[in-house]
């Protein structure tokens, strides 16, 4: 599964740090996020969705 | 006002919890250490491989410890959870993957303990040490690789 958090970090300026702190995750769990290396919890995808105001299908591309 | 206070107050114990946990951690390492030293001072004139081996080990667990530990400490400065939903996952997958090796530890000391020669406390000792290497191990490997397909 792919995601689009660091384009939208990047849109809405917000750091690694600030993101972390706004749905509540340590700033390595941002990482590895953006890096592909973890796939969220349904409740951490929606928060960040809400975060930056898109739906959950807009952020996360699902692959098969 | 008595609502805010009780904010205040909820914050505060969340924050104390999350020291409480971290401190519980050095707490073990120190612990862990100062037996050690013991353990070492009493037995200075035994310098052979397998000590240098063993202290050697737990040296390095308790080194793992304190690294945990201090990630903690510097997640819940910078005003973020000490433990979030990865940390928890990384350290499920962790307990798993090293109880499972571990088995394989034990099968392996069974089947070699009756080609070496050692006390059974020794035995006891190297598997227990082994598993603490196996742990800190896989948790090494899966913070940094990090939790993928589940």
């Amino acid at each position: 599964m792919n995601n689009r958090i660091k384009e939208y970090r990047a849109r809405f300026n917000l750091t690694q740090d600030d993101l972390a702190k706004k749905v509540n995750v340590r700033r390595e769990t941002i990482v590895f996020l953006e890096k592909n290396k973890y796939n969220p919890s349904l409740k951490l995808a929606y928060e960040l969705a809400k975060v930056f105001g898109v739906t959950i299908e807009e952020l996360f591309i699902f692959e098969v | 006002m008595l609502y805010i206070s009780n904010f205040v107050l909820e914050l505060y114990n969340i924050k104390f919890i999350i020291m409480k946990r971290t401190l519980i951690i050095f707490l073990v390492a120190a612990l862990v250490l100062l037996s050690t030293g013991i353990w070492f001072l009493k037995y200075t004139q035994v310098t052979s491989l397998t000590d240098v081996l063993q202290f050697g080990i737990i040296l390095l667990v308790i080194g793992f410890a304190l690294y945990v530990g201090i990630i903690r400490l510097r997640s819940s400065r910078r005003g973020e959870p000490a433990e979030d939903e990865l940390s928890k996952k990384v350290m499920q997958r962790t307990a798993s993957v090293s109880y499972y090796i571990s088995l394989y530890l034990w099968v392996f000391i069974l089947f070699i303990k009756d080609r070496v020669i050692l006390d059974t406390e020794q035995w006891l000792g190297y598997g227990i040490l082994g598993m603490a290497l196996i742990f800190a191990l896989c948790w090494v490997y899966f913070n940094f690789r990090g939790v993928r397909h589940e």
